[in-house]
């Protein structure tokens, strides 16, 4: 062929070139893809018809005719229906072709409005995706996608960033800390599009960590927007903090115990100046050595603001700076990103720094060398504490007096004193707690991949890819001399070394069969090592004051160390045949070896298939009011291996007893047996669109089981042991999602409305643990009320003490007028919730767009240990009635002034008493029966009622449980994007000023004194509010600025 | 690609071997820290026997105890130190050491007593042996003691004093087996007077077959842990760095008070605000405020020389075995002078707290003192429960069976006027182990903590 025929193609719309463009010479296997600048050149000679086609846009065929330049305009399909999705191992896919759900978000729905941690953004955005969010501005969220399908293990997906998996781990559970999870490192500004990728359906090909779902997340690239100008974006944006809930605290009585306080040392020298609660005197001025007065007596009055006005306004700075710009050989993208974010809590504050390259290059016709690389260094002084009395600021404001000014506490070396306080029974000033003993952390990480592929024939291409996600994360905790109950401080350092390789090969196939079947395929095969290893090192008590280092102990260290490694190796293939472009058939296949399981079971091998027909055009019934049907369906089953080291029993090391080193039979029996997990899923769909796609309809129903459960089952500790590691286990989720898209409003002017709702059930079933059914619960978490995994339940059932009720379901009371508890222990409630939500309207008229987004979680429950402890220690608003006259506090006194009888009521409080007796006013009488059935009528004084009833160890959880439904206005975004002709004129290419906010407010909760959507960490035992930071909300304003 | 994949899954960070004397340390700490921490001893027994009471946080004072401490008892007893036992026995087999088997056993008995002293029937015959039983069925309270019994005669026979078989590891008499030998058969005397109302015949018989040469003789053979400093301190000093929740109860304050007794400055310390008496315990089972109101500084603390970081955790002392000799003559099991053997008993106790000759004279003269052969239950038991301070399980064992001294229940207890004579089961159980529960809950009555023991008779 000495004939070449060449040219450019372009988009008709805008005239940018295209690249990527498929040209084929019909009829024949010759073709070719336009390059960088929209450049083609393919053999052909007059006569020729070529084919030029590029998803999202109508094909088009041209005659080769004398010419030997062929220039042509693509005209672009009606984009909604033509959408294109990046689906498993970053391939990008039509996706009417697709037999599954996946749903996508672009760049602007992250970046705008950002998050502290990315996995936030997609709240409420997402049919099917519950987020449970951070504490506080910072911290860990949590993320599953269409219901726990691992009773005991992770449920959350597995997220991919340009085809490799990056660690989303929440290091150092349990620390106090809640040390933010790893994917909250990546640059929201760097996202160019986050693919959902649901079940295993959809990501059957990524083995293992697929069961859950999977989270695609591809970086911009020099290519990915139409270039003009420098090619240079400048993004800023700065974003502030403030509280969303606090507890509602009562603002009448202080400090102290029946009704009695006076300071003298705070730690029990005066009166209950021990005590940690507020069931003291009435805040009205009454004089009282307080802790900063020195022994005299001052007026004992309300600070209402007291916590309120401990905490700040956070704010968070992001500054990114992007450069791109491409040719013919070679595109590339460089980008810097600096955020600095304080918390609410003073002294405490998050710097990223992050850079990242994304380049490639064409060596010739054939190789492509592409290479993305990511550092982020992620660093903190101090993170806020999340508990324990040494850490949590909440706990101490809900064990608390409420007369405590906290601004005179600012000072925490006052009067002399190490740590001036309030109390010291029991706590540490809480600025000393923030300012002395603080918690940082640095994380350094870089992760990215190089990525070759060679172009064998027009049909034919191989690749090669690895890619790696490397982090250091050094954590240090100071604790200072003088801190309560550790008067000699300690020192803490808790290094982890993290690391994941990919190293991928795969043979692609994409060849058109016929007139009618086109093929597109790939073979491959993955190798996976993953590399973990910590270091921790502590100084328990520091010989001298001030200084932080291991050298500085009084006592041998305490330190020890963990490695892990695991390797798979996976052999995969995956194909599609596609006919007429309306229907298609998808199978993948994959086989995984790993080093986690015995040699006998450690090869599995799963399959999946799942297919599309679009109706419409199969049947070619498209019409006015119907533009589109597709249907789809698919099956997939995915096997999951276990963590390193689950097979054969060690013995761990104790802290040595002075030269005695000590072992110890370990507690958890492993199983040398163990065989793979398995999830089989299935899922139909359909996709709708109306009146020309201005209503678009995509439902999905699903059903997943996942077997072989691998659990650390609680055995009787009778046995020896408290955990069997048991490989048995069944839960199964079904569940609904549907997605709308309308267009109720579309004017010439250019003004439209869009809506977007999204909704989705979730119903889940326990239906086996073992297979002998010894077991009927697994406990998954205890703080307060245990969560459980129960067989026959749903999934994450809230298991506490509750009131014992008679037939008639009336609470019995005792004859000592205290609700009497159930022998039993109950379920509570469930921590899933039934159905999610969201609906977002936006508008857009020229260059204006608001954006209003609304979500909702309804129908699941949770215990609140704020809500409890707060009740116990009579700080919240909640505890006032019933605990003066005012307050409908009934009378009553003892006979003899004995204070350790039963308490008699009289008619109100100027009574006459037998004996001339005090009369109290803070009587309460339970809404009860007694045993016989008649209404309770024994009164009690006020705190002896709510003790009773709120003691985290004695009380009646049930009356903690809350409904966890709410509606939150998520997000607000309001941009406006200066007309180009005038930023044209100062030679730029694009300005956009946004407003956004966040988490602004809620419509509707059911949890007072709280945010009932908030994780304590990202693991299963979730329902369990234990004294958490108040949540918040964020609004500021964001400029975009291309040059 | 199968052995390197299985290479790789070889854990680096713990032994797959284990060692016998770092077992043996390890399991002796853990039950020592048991027998004296917040859940076995702390929160409950030492309450329940009324020699600690608490000023803040009362609910455990009245009763009602923690679900939490309940089952750390259990759990730890089996999962922490039995498992550690059992595995040092089996070595011991596997090596021919006996006396690593004999220990082992000896440390396991006791754990047992332990349990069946505070919860009734428990797992035993079933027990640590998870790949047969994973529902392990409980024994009868006697059933328990007789295998106790038999486990420490068969150890007693094992251990070998010739030196040929040393042992290491151990924390308790640093390899000394004679000593061993006397600490097991002191259990041996231990056990078989538990269970002397209810089996006459073999409390008899157990404790014919021991001569004095055979058991504890003196305080430095009293079986204990010597604590060391932090991070090895003891876990009440441990405790009492961060928590000032806890004062001597006014039960054994009086006591002292009244007897003119030279351990009160040892047991109690004085007041932190001047106070006429000096000691002023605390009332156990108060209810929150009254506690509160009587002042922090104004209540007598525990005695420094059990807060300090060095203080023993004591699992057997010499008094108890005088104590216990004094009752066996009493009874008839041996021929020996009851009266002079509970005189040497008290000796031993005061001298325990270094009191001086010529005080233990001028105490032992007191009529409020001396033995009383018509009713010496309330000798030994009144004279046993102030030497077994510091030791509050066995104490609690002790006074439940010898019904002295004569305790008031908590102030404001929630048992209906009674005073708590066991452990619930941990609320695990019915969880994990229901069968069984249910089966030894029927056998033995409710699951209160009202409910008594098979060896409680009275």
């Amino acid at each position: 062929f000495a004939q070449q025929v060449s040219g450019t193609i372009r988009a008709s719309q805008d005239q940018q070139p295209l690249v990527g463009v498929t040209v084929l010479v019909k009829g024949t296997t010759r073709g070719t893809v336009s390059g960088a600048d929209g450049h083609y050149t393919v053999p052909a000679k007059a006569g020729d018809i070529l084919r030029f086609s590029f998803i999202g846009f109508k094909a088009v065929e041209i005659p080769v005719g004398a010419a030997t330049v062929v220039d042509v305009a693509l005209e672009s399909e009606d984009a909604a229906l033509q959408e294109v999705v990046v689906t498993a191992l970053g391939i990008t896919k039509e996706k009417k072709s697709l037999g599954y759900a996946v749903q996508e978000l672009k760049s602007k729905d992250i970046s705008e409005a950002r998050e502290g941690n990315l996995v936030n953004a997609l709240s409420g955005k997402i049919a099917g995706v519950n987020i449970t969010n951070s504490q506080g501005n910072m911290g860990s969220s949590r993320i599953v996608i269409r219901g726990e399908t691992s009773i005991a293990g992770n449920n959350q997906p597995l997220f991919v960033v340009d085809g490799i998996p990056v660690d989303n781990t929440q290091l150092g559970i349990g620390s106090g800390r809640d040390f933010a999870n790893a994917i909250a490192d990546v640059n929201p500004d760097d996202i160019e599009s986050i693919s959902v990728l649901k079940g295993p359906n959809a990501a059957a090909l990524y083995g293992s960590r697929a069961s859950n779902g999977v989270i695609l997340i591809k970086t911009k690239s020099g290519k990915s927007a139409a270039r003009k100008g420098l090619g240079v974006t400048l993004n800023a944006s700065h974003t502030i903090e403030d509280l969303l809930v606090l507890p509602d605290y009562q603002n009448v009585f202080g400090q102290g115990t029946g009704g009695l306080f006076s300071y003298k040392d705070g730690k029990g020298g005066g009166l209950n100046d021990g005590t940690d609660e507020s069931w003291g005197p009435r805040m009205d001025g009454r004089l009282l050595p307080q802790f900063f007065s020195k022994g005299e007596a001052v007026p004992f009055v309300a600070h209402p603001d007291n916590v309120k006005n401990f905490f700040v306004k956070g704010h968070t700075t992001n500054l990114g700076l992007s450069v791109a710009g491409s040719d013919d050989k070679f595109d590339y993208r460089f980008s810097f990103n600096n955020s600095k974010q304080t918390g609410v809590i003073p002294n405490t504050g998050i710097t990223k720094n992050s850079f990242a390259v994304n380049a490639s290059y064409r060596l010739n016709d054939r190789l492509t060398i592409n290479t993305s690389a990511n550092f982020i260094r992620s660093e903190s002084d101090n993170l806020p504490g999340l508990s324990g009395r040494g850490n949590s600021v909440m706990l101490q404001f809900l064990w608390f007096g409420r007369q405590v000014d906290t601004g005179l506490l600012r000072n925490y070396r006052a009067n002399g004193e190490n740590d001036f306080n309030w109390n010291h029974s029991y706590y540490s000033n809480p600025y000393l707690l923030l300012y002395e003993n603080t918690t940082g952390q640095r994380r350094d990480r870089f992760f990215g991949n190089v990525n070759l592929n060679y172009r064998i024939t027009d049909w034919l291409s191989a690749t090669v890819r690895t890619g790696n996600d490397f982090y250091t994360d050094k954590r240090k905790f100071r604790v200072s001399y003088g801190t309560n109950g550790t008067p000699y401080g300690s020192y803490t350092e808790d290094a982890y070394v993290v690391s994941e390789n990919n190293t991928d090969f795969a043979l692609n196939v994409k060849k058109k069969l016929n007139e009618d079947f086109e093929l597109d395929g790939l073979v491959g095969g993955n190798v996976r090592t993953n590399f973990n290893e910590q270091n921790y090192q502590q100084a328990p008590r520091l010989a001298v004051a001030d200084l932080y280092t291991l050298n500085n102990s009084r006592d041998p260290l305490v330190s020890y160390n963990i490695f892990s490694k695991r390797r798979i190796y996976s052999a995969y293939a995956s194909a599609q045949l596609g006919y007429r472009n309306f229907a298609f058939l998808n199978a993948t296949a994959r086989n995984d070896w790993s080093s986690t399981l015995p040699r006998a079971s450690n090869s599995y091998f799963y399959p999946s298939v799942n297919a599309s027909v679009v109706l419409t055009d199969a049947l070619n019934i498209r019409t006015n009011w119907l533009s589109f049907a597709k249907i789809r369906g698919g099956w997939a089953e995915v096997g999951k291996d276990t963590d390193p080291y689950q097979l054969v029993n060690t013995y761990p090391f104790n802290q040595p007893f002075g030269s005695y080193p000590l072992l110890t039979v370990s507690d958890v029996l492993l199983n040398t047996n163990l065989k793979p997990e398995i999830t089989r899923s299935s899922e139909v769909g359909v996709e709708l669109a109306f009146l020309k796609s201005r209503i678009r309809l995509d439902v999905s129903y699903y059903q997943t089981d996942s077997y072989n459960q691998i659990l650390r089952a609680d055995v009787s500790p009778s046995t020896g042991y408290k955990q069997k590691l048991l490989n048995a286990g069944h839960i199964n989720n079904r569940g609904i999602e549907a997605l709308v898209n309308a267009t109720p409003v579309k004017l010439a002017n250019g003004f439209q409305w869009d809506v977007t709702v999204n909704f989705s059930r979730n119903i889940s079933k326990v239906i086996a643990l073992d297979k002998d059914g010894f077991l009927n619960d697994y406990k998954l978490a205890t703080s307060g009320v245990t969560t459980l995994a129960s067989v026959g339940k749903r999934y994450g059932s809230l298991y506490g003490t509750a009131y014992s009720r008679n037939d008639k379901g009336e609470i019995i009371v005792g004859a000592n007028g205290l609700p009497v508890k159930d022998a039993n222990l109950q379920t509570l409630g469930y921590y899933t919730p039934k159905w999610m939500g969201g609906i977002t309207n936006s508008f857009s008229y020229k260059g204006f767009n608001l954006s209003v987004l609304i979500d909702t979680k309804q129908g699941g429950q949770l215990y609140s240990a704020t809500n409890a402890t707060g009740r116990y220690t009579g700080v919240l608003a909640s505890t006032l009635p019933g605990r003066d006259a005012e307050h409908g506090g009934l009378s009553y006194y003892y006979p003899g002034n004995n204070a350790s009888t039963a308490p008699v009521q009289v008619a109100n409080p100027t009574a006459a008493t037998p004996n001339g007796e005090r009369v109290y006013q803070d009587g309460m009488i339970f809404n009860g029966v007694a045993a016989d059935g008649s209404a309770n009528k024994v009164i009690v004084p006020a705190e002896r009622y709510y003790k009773a009833v709120y003691s985290n160890s004695a009380g009646i959880q049930e009356a903690s449980v809350f409904d966890a439904s709410f509606i939150k206005l998520r997000e607000v975004r309001f941009s406006y994007a200066l007309p180009k002709d005038w930023v044209r004129r100062v030679y730029l290419q694009g300005v956009t000023v946004s407003l956004v906010g966040r988490n602004l407010a809620f419509l509707q909760k059911n949890t007072p004194n709280i945010d009932p959507e908030t994780a304590f960490n990202t693991g299963n035992g979730q329902g369990l509010e234990s004294l958490q930071l108040p949540t918040t909300r964020s609004y500021g304003v964001n400029l975009n600025v291309s040059f | 690609c199968k052995s390197e994949l299985e290479n790789i899954n070889k854990n680096p960070n713990e032994t797959t071997t284990a060692q016998p004397d770092y077992l043996l340390a390890n399991a002796i700490k853990s039950n020592a820290d048991l027998i004296l921490g917040s859940d076995a001893s702390m929160e409950t027994t030492t309450l329940f026997i009324q020699y600690w009471a608490k000023i803040q946080y009362t609910d455990v004072d009245k009763y009602t105890t923690s679900t939490t401490n309940i089952q750390n008892v259990w759990t730890n007893l089996y999962s922490l130190g039995l498992t550690d036992f059992n595995e040092i026995i089996k070595i011991g087999e596997q090596t021919k050491n006996p006396n690593y088997q004999a220990v082992g056993l000896i440390l396991r008995s006791w754990s047992f007593q332990l349990l069946t002293d505070l919860y009734g029937n428990v797992p035993y015959s079933q027990a640590l042996r998870i790949n047969d039983y994973l529902t392990p069925q409980y024994d009868a309270q006697k059933d328990v003691y007789a295998g106790v019994l038999a486990d420490l005669k068969k150890a007693v026979d094992l251990i070998d004093v010739s030196g040929n078989n040393p042992i290491k590891g151990d924390i308790v008499y640093n390899g000394n087996l004679s000593r061993w030998k006397k600490f097991a058969n002191s259990l041996r005397l231990r056990v078989a007077l538990r269970i002397a109302d209810r089996d006459d015949a073999t409390a008899k018989s157990v404790i014919a077959s021991l001569s004095k040469a055979d058991l504890i003789a003196s305080n430095d053979e009293t079986a204990q842990l010597i604590y060391q400093s932090s991070p090895n301190q003891n876990p009440v000093a441990r405790d009492r760095e961060t928590r000032d929740d806890y004062r001597v109860s006014k039960t054994v304050v009086d006591k002292l008070v009244q007897l003119n007794d030279p351990r009160l400055p040892v047991f109690a310390n004085k007041t932190a605000d001047y106070t006429p008496q000096g000691y002023i315990g605390v009332t156990n089972g108060l209810p929150a405020d009254s506690a509160a109101r009587l002042g922090f500084s104004k209540t007598s603390k525990l005695g420094d020389y059990f807060t300090t970081a060095t203080s023993p955790a004591v699992f057997l002392n010499y008094a108890e075995v005088l104590f216990n000799l004094a009752e066996a003559a009493q009874r008839g099991y041996i021929q020996d002078d009851a009266a002079a053997l509970y005189k040497a008993a008290v000796t031993a106790s005061l001298q325990q707290f270094r009191v001086t000759a010529d005080d233990i004279a001028k105490y032992l003269a007191q009529p409020a003192v001396a033995y009383d052969k018509a009713n010496y239950k309330k000798s030994i038991g009144e004279q046993k429960w102030l030497a077994l301070f510091g030791e509050s399980l066995e104490a609690f064992a002790e006074w439940r069976r010898l019904d002295y001294p004569e305790l008031k229940p908590a102030y404001a207890g929630v048992l209906n006027g009674k005073m708590p004579v066991r452990l619930t089961y941990p609320v695990g159980e019915q969880a994990l182990n229901n069968n069984s529960y249910k089966a030894a809950v029927s056998a033995q009555g409710a699951d209160l903590l009202t409910t008594k023991l098979w060896f409680d008779v009275k």
